[in-house]
Parts: C-alpha cells; structure tokens; sequence
C-alpha cells in the first residue's frame, strides 16, 4: 500500500510533558484518516510537527517517503496544505485577498484560478466584506481554500467542524468528500466528533496519551461494530458446527465465546446446541458504535502527565 | 525569498496603519518646518535654518517602529498566517529575513516621508547653505542605519514572542526605557567641564573676581569612555544626537559601524532561536 504520511517511534516533549511518546501513524494514499483522540491526547502536537511548525524531539516522520530530517521535506510540504487548529486567514483582507497572498507565497504566477476556488469552497459572493465578518464556517471553509490554494494532494485539518452549526458542518463535510471523490486529495482529519468522522473516514487512527492505540480501515471497523450477539456456550466446537449448519456468519472469541452476526431463533439454537450436548451459559445481544468501540479501546488509560 | 518578499510587500501595502505612519510622518515634517519658519519671522534674529528641525524624524521614529514592527510582525502571530509560510515549506531563515526587509523599508519610508515634509516646506521659504549639505546627508544616512538597526531588534522581539500584544507593550516600553537612559547618558556628557568664573560687586563696593570652579560631575577617563560608547551605541542615543545634528556622538562612520554591528548581531540571534522555536 502507498502512504502518504507514516511516523515511527515519534516523541515530541515539553520540559517534563511528554505530548508524543513512541507515536506511529500510517496514512494510505487517497484515504481520508480519521484521527481520533480525546482532547490533549496529542493530534494538534502530531499535525504542528507534520507542518513543521515544531520539530520532534525522538523519532521520525516521512511524507510521500521523505524523512522529515531531509532536506527535500521542504520540497514534499509543497504538495500539501493544512488547516491547523484555527483558520490561518488575515482577517483584515478579503476572502480574494487572502487567496492572492497565499499564490504569492507559493509563488504562483497567476490569480485566474481564484474565482473557481471560492466556487469550490462557496465563498464566490463574499465581494469585499472582510474575513473578520465571516462565521465561522466561512473561515474554516477560506482556511481550506488557502491550503488548497498550491493544488496539494494532501490535506491536513485540524478539528475541521469544531464550532460550526449543522449547516456549517454539512457543508465543509461535503466539502471533503468533493475534493476526496473528485481530486483524489488526501485528508488527515483530527476531531473527537466520532459521529461526524465516521461519516466521512475510510480510515482511522486512535491516539491516547500521545501514542498511536490501533489503526484499522473503516471496513474493519464496521466488522468490529456490527450488530451481534455473544454467545457463551460449554463447547464452542459444538456451538461452530451447529451454526455452520445453521448457514450463520459467526467469529470465535475464545473456547467458550463467539459472536453471531446475524438475526436467530433462541429456541433452534438452544435445541440445536442440545443436541450436541452443548449447553448455552450466557446470550449478549452487542451493537457498537464507532463512540462505544472507541471508549472500549481507549479504556482507563493513564496520561503522561 | 521572492516569494516571500512579494507577499509581504503587498501586505504592506494593505496596510492601514503603515498609510497612517506615512501620511502622519509627512504632515509633522510640512508642521515642524513651517513652525520653525513663523517663529523665526516672529521672534527669531537669526535666518531659520533648516537642522534645528531637520532631524527631529529620528526621535519619532523610535516610538513609530516599535508600534508598527509589533503590529506588522504580530498579525502573522494572532491570525496564525505565519504557519501558512511555514507549512508550504519555507525556511524559517528566510520568514525572518523578509520579514526584516520589509519592516526595515517601511522604517525608511517613514522617516522620508518627514524628510519629503520639511523639504517640501523648506525649499521655497529657508535658505540652505550649500556647506552643510554633505554634512546633512552623512547625518541621513546614519539615521537610516539607526532605524534599521532599531528595527531588528524590534523584529527580534515581534518574531520571537507569538503574543501581539505583549510584543507591542514589550517594544514600546523598551524604547522608552533606552530613551530616557540616553537621554540621562548625554546630559552626562555634556556637563561642562569646569563653571566659568566671574565677577560679582561686594556691598563694599569692591569687585570679587572668582576663579573657574571644576566641575565634580564631570565624567574623566575610563567612565567618560564608558557613556561615551553607550551614548554612541545605543540605537536611542544615536537618535538623540542625531535629532541635534550631531550633539554629542563621535563621528558619524563610528555609529553607522554600531548599528550594523546591532543589526547583524540582532538577526543572527534571532534567526538562531527562531529556528529552534515551538510555533503554535
């Protein structure tokens, strides 16, 4: 698999506090990555050193295969564009004139394509009314516009929906997936929205105490969130053979548990395992969201503080 | 850097309070001219001559930079746009440097545009003696390497300290402070070295001759040496000398020496720590 971004054993410390400690990441190209986290478990700390606003204090990061101590990283940050925390925008400038300034910090030749920028991101009408007029949801989506701005292939946002209204947050998720589906950009998004991430991500990675937890794709994810119902039973070879019969998708947790993915009758089951000599300790009926999967996952943690 | 040049030059030129500094800088030179001139016509037996205002753009612009440099240099702080630089993977060297450039220019734009003011006044009222112009424009010229050596210090505080307000406060406290020292270090120096005697009538009718009397606070030796090089030093006491044509400074190659010795010492420290810097 092709990564855009990986990280390994990244530390990033602050006199005695440590923000990073033996971090890894692993974004795949053309993924959008969630990146969850609970606040002050690291992901501003990750993406500031990823921008390279701050350097690491261990370990390494390398973007489009690129160390991040190479000097050719300066090379590879041109093809990526990041909003972190808040929008970097001149609020004194227009939505026009923030544009323009950042084509001449790229060092682009020409404005033309400004006005189909602000078409993308919906602020074609916003004339010479200031940024520091705009709600909220306009900044965040002129601060996109601006990391858009050099045509990247890799987009990083940090907690791109915090603050906004529904609306504001309908459109900049929209606005995602457009650029996802149609440019084939690549996002890295922090949030610790779960219910808004996972409409958008087809990848996650889940950080707690500046350590990187579990990464999965959205796909395994959804098979770790699906509706179940556990079954501890007195023999699982049994409990295996009765549900292959039965034509049931299961998995085996352990010699007495599994989990059944599909809708049953009790009564057949219970009779069925009879049969066999199997008896039925304990049935669970399960359903977990991508907010209880990654409760269970982050569990009692310790921070490093 | 071309890049970066460009940007922040447009920047500046969006500025409001960059307009507001030229437009005030030029108004005090037309002001401090035309003053100079009705007050000589009015109380004055001498011609008016053009350096007993020429110069006073110096003082001001000690308290002008500081105010703009933090303003300028801070916005790229409050409204976060100095990551934009950053992330799109220019060197930090060069984010200092330009904002340097830029900075120091509009420095020099201010105190030309009080040089264009008085001119504009002095020209067809006041009558300049040819002489002193070579002197006047060696005392320009070190003007302006004052007023970008003040600058890089300023810009040393504004890109090290990521809060805009307390860069201002810090900036303009500082002038201050080094204003009233080199204000106190040339009244120093410019105590008299001894107090003239004179004669003074008894109620006898006998006429008293006193003798010149030294002066205790006279600064001798190594302690003049000492004031002396601050006075010169100092960015603020250049200003202070300069502002009265010359006062009390050494020669005008020596203070240019010490500004660009502020200058390239001020940018190497702060690009230096400016690279090691957590930015937020």
């Amino acid at each position: 698999m092709d990564y855009i971004l990986t990280a390994r054993s990244l530390g990033k410390r602050y006199k005695n506090f440590k923000a990073l400690n033996d971090f890894s990441i692993h974004v795949p190209k053309g993924a959008i990555y969630g990146f969850v986290g609970k606040n002050g478990a690291g992901k501003t700390t990750f993406i500031r050193l990823v921008c390279g606003l701050q350097e690491p204090s261990a370990g390494s990061y390398a973007i489009y295969g690129t160390e991040n101590n190479d000097p050719g990283i300066a090379r590879c940050r041109r093809r990526m564009g990041a909003v972190v925390e808040t929008p970097s925008i001149y609020q004194d400038m227009t939505a026009e004139d923030n544009l323009k300034e950042q084509y001449r910090i790229i060092g682009l030749p020409s404005f033309d394509s400004i006005p189909e920028l602000l078409r993308l991101v919906g602020l074609e009408n916003t004339g010479k009314k200031k940024a520091k007029h705009f709600s909220l949801g306009m900044k965040q989506r002129l601060g996109i516009a601006i990391a858009l701005a050099g045509n990247p292939d890799f987009l990083i946002l940090d907690e791109p929906v915090n603050g906004l209204d529904p609306q504001g947050i309908i459109e900049v998720r929209e606005l995602i997936l457009k650029l996802n589906r149609e440019k084939g950009i690549t996002f890295l998004i922090s949030s610790h929205i779960l219910d808004e991430l996972s409409r958008l991500a087809t990848h996650y990675g889940f950080i707690d105490s500046g350590h990187m937890v579990k990464e999965m794709s959205a796909a395994e994810l959804d098979a770790a969130c699906r509706k179940c119902i556990r079954v501890q039973a007195s023999d699982v070879r049994a409990l295996s053979r009765v549900l292959d019969e039965m034509n049931l998708e299961y998995s085996i947790l352990s010699d007495t548990m599994a989990d059944i993915f599909a809708k049953i009758n009790i009564s057949q089951l219970a009779l069925a395992l009879a049969d066999q000599g199997c008896d039925i300790i304990s049935l669970d009926e399960r359903e977990e969201s991508l907010e209880s999967y990654y409760v269970n996952l982050i569990g009692g943690g310790n921070r490093n503080e | 850097m071309s890049r970066l040049l460009s940007a922040d030059f447009a920047k500046l030129k969006k500025n409001k309070f960059f307009w507001i500094c030229i437009i005030g800088m030029f108004l005090l030179g037309v002001f401090m001219a035309a003053m100079h001139y009705i007050a000589m016509q009015e109380y004055g037996e001498n011609e008016p001559q053009i350096t007993n205002i020429l110069f006073s753009y110096a003082l001001v612009v000690v308290f002008l930079i500081p105010a703009f440099v933090s303003l300028f240099v801070g916005t790229e702080y409050s409204d976060g746009t100095i990551r934009n630089k950053m992330i799109i993977g220019h060197t930090r060297s060069r984010i200092y440097l330009s904002n340097l450039i830029v900075c120091s220019i509009a420095g020099l734009v201010f105190c030309t545009c009080y040089l264009i003011g008085v001119f504009a006044v002095a020209l067809p009222l006041y009558t300049i003696d040819t002489d002193i112009l070579k002197g006047i424009m060696i005392l320009i010229l070190c003007s302006f390497v004052m007023s970008i050596a003040f600058t890089a210090l300023c810009v040393l505080t504004a890109m090290l300290c990521q809060n805009k307000a307390l860069t201002a406060v810090v900036n303009i406290l500082a002038a201050c402070f080094l204003l009233v020292m080199s204000i106190y270090i040339m009244n120093k120096l410019s105590e008299p070295e001894v107090y003239p005697g004179y004669s003074v009538m008894t109620d006898s009718g006998e006429v008293e001759v006193l003798e010149n009397e030294p002066n205790p606070d006279y600064l001798r030796g190594t302690e003049r040496e000492i004031y002396q090089f601050f006075n010169d030093f100092i960015p603020t006491g250049q200003a202070v000398n300069i502002t009265q044509a010359g006062g009390m400074s050494q020669s005008p190659g020596l203070l240019a020496a010490y500004s660009a010795s502020i200058i390239i010492v001020s940018t190497g420290v702060g690009m230096f720590v400016f690279k090691r810097k957590d930015i937020k």
